[in-house]
């Protein structure tokens, strides 16, 4: 009962494209005891866990995804034939930082906080899906508010928003020194 | 005699006369947080209703100090209004800003490891269509399907109010080394999608004339699914030389 538990997990989390979030997966196998199937997570992680398996399940925003391991980069570009991934450039990793610092936040106060205008570049996350637009505050104008999305905690590979470096880390950073402005 | 006496006060974090702890509050020794008013006053009424004879000088002092406590007491629990705030200390306001932005730069060191690490990691989220131009069963587009896909985009372009602020100089050479990057990362570029993003009239012509050049060199291909979809450039040969 709990082995066949377990393979259902396996598929379930194998045929999603975003990661699957314990919930769902209880949503989806009502018929089992929750705590049934959180055994059966657990165990399936632990199968996974050993060296010898080219894919792993990994935690990420929240959910479970299958993911290849790090070192077999090499291999899968060659076979997909892509030389390399696009990588955000700095003036969207400023962005996404001020807008997960500041959320909810508003186009005029990204512009401030990055001493630059700032429009362009949430456009793009925007198409990215990694920030979304959540409303409009109430003041004048009217101006959209934006918040990270769960894309954007998928894409850096973070649980949750709380795995964002906290004050002090950040302080040790600027503390390390001049690395920090490339 | 007790009556020349002043008023004490007993509470957890003080003791004695009222003028000391107002003092203590003022010099910032004591948090007015933890100084219970309602507690002093009602003690205090206790205390007079026990003497026959009320000596003024005591009792309006008292008061003035109770009431400099409830004053600054009130200040430190009410919100402040935001006009207050600004005219406080302008330096603070800079600082604070620079640490903001110490802090995103920092942050966004920190994602672009967390990215590079990220991007080591394939999942089936990142994979791009794993069609393969021979695998398709496509239509290559004419010469008079692309001009006239990209007059169409001109002329929305064209009602745009854009100003050129900065001139550029665009090279073909430039461009067409642009547009295979691209293909490169990508696999296929997405005609439309490409010309709406070209700044200016010039850098679009620039782009048509490189992508034309690249069709004649047939190191890309410009293919439509069926007819009316977008038009899709794809790269069939990466190097100028290898045929």
């Amino acid at each position: 009962m709990n082995n066949r538990l377990k393979t259902i997990v396996e598929a379930l989390i194998f045929i999603s494209q975003k990661p699957l979030t314990p919930e769902k997966i209880k949503d989806v196998l009502q018929e089992f005891p929750p705590e049934e199937i959180d055994q059966a997570i657990e165990e399936l992680l632990q199968s996974y866990s050993s060296n010898e398996r080219g894919i792993q399940i990994i935690k990420s925003a929240g959910g479970y995804i299958f993911s290849t391991n790090p070192e077999d980069d090499h291999w899968i570009r060659r076979l997909l034939r892509i030389e390399r991934k696009n990588k955000l450039s700095p003036a969207a990793l400023e962005t996404l930082s001020a807008v997960a610092y500041h959320q909810p936040i508003t186009l005029s106060e990204i512009s401030a906080l990055r001493d630059t205008d700032s429009f362009h570049t949430l456009k793009t996350l925007l198409q990215k899906k990694l920030v979304k637009i959540v409303g409009r505050k109430k003041s004048p104008g009217r101006p959209l508010i934006y918040r990270t999305s769960h894309e954007f905690l998928s894409y850096f590979g973070l649980e949750s928003l709380k795995e964002l470096p906290s004050q002090e880390e950040i302080s040790k950073i600027l503390e390390a020194g001049e690395d920090v402005q490339e | 005699m007790e009556s020349t006496e002043t008023y004490q006060v007993k509470l957890k974090v003080f003791q004695g006369p009222l003028d000391l702890l107002l003092f203590l509050i003022r010099k910032q020794k004591i948090d007015i947080h933890d100084i219970p008013i309602a507690i002093i006053t009602q003690e205090y009424l206790e205390y007079l209703e026990q003497k026959e004879k009320i000596n003024l000088n005591r009792e309006a002092e008292f008061l003035l100090m109770a009431a400099l406590l409830i004053y600054i007491k009130s200040q430190m629990l009410l919100p402040r209004e935001k006009a207050a705030e600004e005219e406080e200390d302008p330096r603070e306001s800079l600082v604070h800003r620079l640490l903001d932005y110490q802090k995103m730069k920092a942050a966004s060191t920190l994602l672009k490891k967390k990215e590079a690490e990220e991007l080591l990691k394939w999942k089936r989220t990142f994979l791009p269509p794993l069609l393969r131009i021979e695998d398709l069963d496509l239509v290559e587009v004419s010469l008079f399907d692309l001009a006239e896909a990209f007059f169409a985009v001109l002329k929305r372009k064209e009602r745009e109010d854009f100003q050129i602020i900065k001139r550029k100089e665009h090279s073909v050479e430039e461009k067409i080394r642009e547009i295979l990057t691209i293909l490169r990362e990508n696999s296929y570029l997405d005609f439309l999608d490409f010309f709406i993003r070209q700044q200016t009239l010039e850098e679009a012509l620039v782009s048509f004339f490189s992508l034309l050049e690249l069709i004649k060199a047939k190191r890309v291909m410009a293919v439509q699914e069926r007819r009316f979809q977008s038009i899709k450039v794809w790269l069939i040969n990466d190097s100028p030389t290898g045929k």
